[in-house]
């Protein structure tokens, strides 16, 4: 890594690479869109001081060459994600590399891909403008935190979710510990092994920091991580699968947990599995925005235009999107466990947030610095009739429900 | 790469047939008992080769709408075109939109008479019976994506219910003496945990694969019926609100049919029929909307603007005790089902609370 550079872990995207200041390093990777592409091609940066002003047309039906809102405001991509630049000495190392930008300057590179900073981040170690969690398709051309590749043996990956970084096979099966295993011995043995299977470690294999062997027979060995074999679930029925942890004594295997919710939140059994919900029971929802321009802005904070997500809320109206989406209000006493969950004060017609001292402010949870929100259309507890509610199943400007199991989706979380 | 398991199926599978051989019982009928899974649901659209029923052509979708509202776009704002579009979908209202809409004009439709009243606006059945309640069919008819066989929702909603666990919704008949003819029969409609057993091409259902029933998450499914089997018809009785959970784009939403009745034509390895009732109509409407955004709605000229007014102006039942508006509309679904051994182990439950 290049002097100036560091790893820094963040609660909820774990380690990421960032400035020697903290600032968390992004990316923007190519992506392909309904009617073209966004993002940057390996090598070649596409984010600079213009000001767009019409929309792209990369998202069907609506065409390109609509006047893009609120354009007395419009900040630049470089504006919103500033490059970081490379001094003149600077020298390639591995996967970094140093690009070109248009008026000559050098920038860094990760992987070919050009690396930014976000406005979003305002202290070391945020990693607000992005994530690596995947957006499954349709979503904008997101930004996304560069990360170092995990510690980890051949044949593992990790899936980040909403409930933390999952540790499975490269194949997406989901990997488990049985609570009556230690690092030296198995309790999962004969009958046991008819649905568990031990994940193998091949020959070669060598232990290495937290990753250690189970020789459970001669010349069979089991891959060990922090203490427990790792097994995989035969009855499962699809990729990043929770199905085995509802077997007593058994659990998925995170190498980071997802950060502590708000004491007040409950977990609610829905029709498509289990949500995240407000001390009442009722659905938490998030949501989504970015815009249909070549620089794919998202709109779906606080600082960002509120055009589009009031147009959702509530028609333009303010008061009915108070209405029909009600922030999740904080209770007097409550306080932010972390810096995922935070408690902040909002200004309810504006959208915008203000000081705590605003006396018409809402004190209101928040995940990610973005407010999160009730459905008025949720009438009993596991209701979850506003998930996939305005543009391309809320992916793009609506709103999504904060699940914590999906065993109906397919890779959700 | 996702894992396939249909391994895990199949060994089900094999091991309850295992346990039916070994007990003696190798029929499809148990004990009095007989399951069927879903595989094919999609609302039934009479279709003359000609379009008879739309003399004045298909409906116009949100592209085309857009070009005659907004012709100058470039001169226009997100605000004053997109947005003003997305209003309208996700807060619809009974005005006028500006556009006709071209609602079936034919005489026949598939379906029920579910009032058992003939009244004027009724359709006849194919088969010469009266007063056949279908306003959905009059809604969508004349529009292109609900047509077979290549109508965007005729394919997608179909498929989903075929590929999607959460879409597994069955039915097992219990107290059964004969498949032929019985005067009470009970009908008890759950949800299935398990992907479907199907022949190599894993788009065709195969009878004898096993459903776990799915207590947990598919406990507010569950519903009885009384029913009846007349020459291998059966006919239920009405179900007060049968909720059939349906994710066509992974947007988990449902269905609410009021007075939901069967006639299926049964053996011992299909159901298939009709499956009846009066549809909540916003539930329907947002059911469509929440899964197919405005882009998939265009593919098949869907206007969900124009499709929500004529939704509300065509709903036939279940005023609102306010405003005296009808909440409700008349439908009917094409229905495919393929026997199944349903299992009746509560192990679904495990961790009933999250």
């Amino acid at each position: 890594m290049p002097s100036g550079f560091q790893v820094v872990v963040n609660e909820l995207e774990g380690p990421v690479f960032a400035t020697d200041t903290g600032q968390t390093l992004y990316k923007w990777p190519l992506d392909g869109l309904r009617n073209g592409y966004s993002g940057e091609a390996p090598g070649i940066p596409a984010c600079y001081e213009d000001v767009l002003t019409v929309t792209a047309g990369l998202m069907s039906p609506y065409p390109a060459g609509i006047k893009l809102p609120e354009l007395d405001k419009r900040k630049s991509c470089v504006d919103l994600w500033p490059p970081v630049y490379a001094d003149e000495e600077a020298e390639a190392i591995g996967k970094w590399t140093i690009v070109e930008r248009r008026d000559g300057s050098k920038q860094w590179a990760y992987d070919e891909q050009p690396l930014y900073t976000s406005i979003r981040d305002m202290q070391p170690g945020d990693v607000l403008g992005g994530t690596t969690r995947s957006s499954r398709g349709d979503s904008p051309a997101y930004r996304v935190p560069i990360s170092p590749p995990p510690m980890l043996p051949p044949g593992f990956a990790i899936k980040p979710t909403s409930i933390g970084r999952m540790l499975t096979t490269d194949l997406n099966e989901s990997v488990y510990s049985f609570a009556a295993d230690t690092a030296r011995s198995a309790a999962c043995t004969e009958e046991c092994l008819v649905n568990w299977k031990p994940v193998s470690a091949p020959g070669l294999a060598r232990e290495q920091g937290e990753w250690t062997l189970l020789e459970r027979s001669p010349g069979e060995r089991q891959w060990v991580f922090r203490g427990k074999p790792l097994y995989t679930y035969v009855l499962d029925t699809d990729s990043w699968s929770q199905e085995g942890s509802d077997i007593p004594g058994w659990d998925n295997v995170f190498t980071q947990p997802a950060p502590e919710l708000p004491a007040s939140f409950t977990a609610q059994l829905t029709i498509a599995g289990n949500v995240l919900a407000d001390k009442n029971g009722r659905t938490i929802y998030r949501y989504f925005c970015g815009e249909d321009s070549q620089d794919q802005f998202n709109c779906d904070h606080p600082d960002e235009t509120q055009v589009y997500r009031l147009a959702m809320c509530g028609a333009g109206d303010a008061d009915k999107c108070l209405s029909y989406w009600p922030y999740v209000i904080a209770g007097e006493e409550e306080q932010s466990p972390n810096r995922t969950w935070q408690i902040k004060n909002i200004d309810p017609l504006t959208g915008l947030y203000v000081s705590a001292d605003d006396n018409d402010a809402l004190r209101v949870w928040t995940y990610r610095d973005r407010p999160v929100y009730l459905f008025g259309g949720d009438k009993v507890i596991g209701d979850v009739n506003g998930g996939g509610t305005g543009e391309w199943r809320g992916k793009r400007n609506g709103l999504r429900a904060f699940w914590l199991r999906d065993d109906f989706m397919g890779g959700i979380l | 790469m996702e894992r396939v398991s249909l391994f895990t199926v199949n060994f089900i599978t094999l091991f309850f047939l295992g346990i039916s051989v070994a007990s003696g019982q190798t029929g499809k009928l148990q004990n009095g008992s007989i399951g069927f899974v879903m595989t094919d649901l999609f609302w039934s659209v009479y279709q003359t080769p000609s379009a008879e029923e739309c003399p004045r052509g298909f409906n116009d979708g949100p592209r085309e709408q857009f070009e005659q509202l907004f012709p100058a776009h470039e001169l226009l704002s997100v605000e004053e075109t997109q947005l003003k579009q997305e209003i309208e979908t996700w807060h619809p209202t009974t005005e006028p939109d500006g556009f006709e809409f071209l609602e079936v004009e034919g005489r026949f439709s598939w379906g029920l008479n579910l009032d058992e009243r003939v009244d004027d606006n009724d359709f006849n059945h194919p088969d010469g019976a009266a007063g056949i309640d279908n306003e959905v069919y009059r809604a969508v008819g004349c529009i292109i994506g609900f047509r077979g066989p290549d109508g965007v929702e005729f394919i997608f909603q179909n498929k989903a219910i075929l590929d999607r666990r959460y879409n597994r919704m069955m039915i097992e008949l219990s107290g059964v003496d004969d498949l032929e003819n019985d005067d009470e029969v009970t009908v008890t409609w759950y949800r299935g945990m398990d992907r479907l057993l199907t022949d190599a091409t894993g788009q065709k259902a195969m009878a004898g694969g096993t459903q776990r029933i799915d207590y947990r998450w598919g406990q507010s499914l569950i519903r009885e019926s009384k029913g009846k089997i007349i020459d291998s018809v059966l006919i239920t009785e009405p179900i007060a609100d049968l909720v059939i959970p349906w994710m066509n784009l992974s947007v988990p939403s449902i269905h609410i049919f009021k007075d939901a009745r069967l006639h299926l034509n049964l053996s011992e390895e299909n159901a298939n029929g009709i499956l009846a009732g009066f549809a909540d109509v916003d539930t329907w409407y947002y059911q469509l909307i929440r899964n197919d955004s405005t882009h998939h709605l265009s593919n098949g000229q869907i206007s969900g603007i124009s499709l929500y007014k004529a939704l509300r102006r065509l709903a036939d039942a279940y005023p609102d005790q306010e405003t005296g508006a009808n909440t409700a509309i008349s439908t009917s679904l094409d229905i495919k089902m393929t026997q199944v051994f349903i299992s009746h182990d509560t192990a679904g439950a495990i961790a009933s609370s999250p």
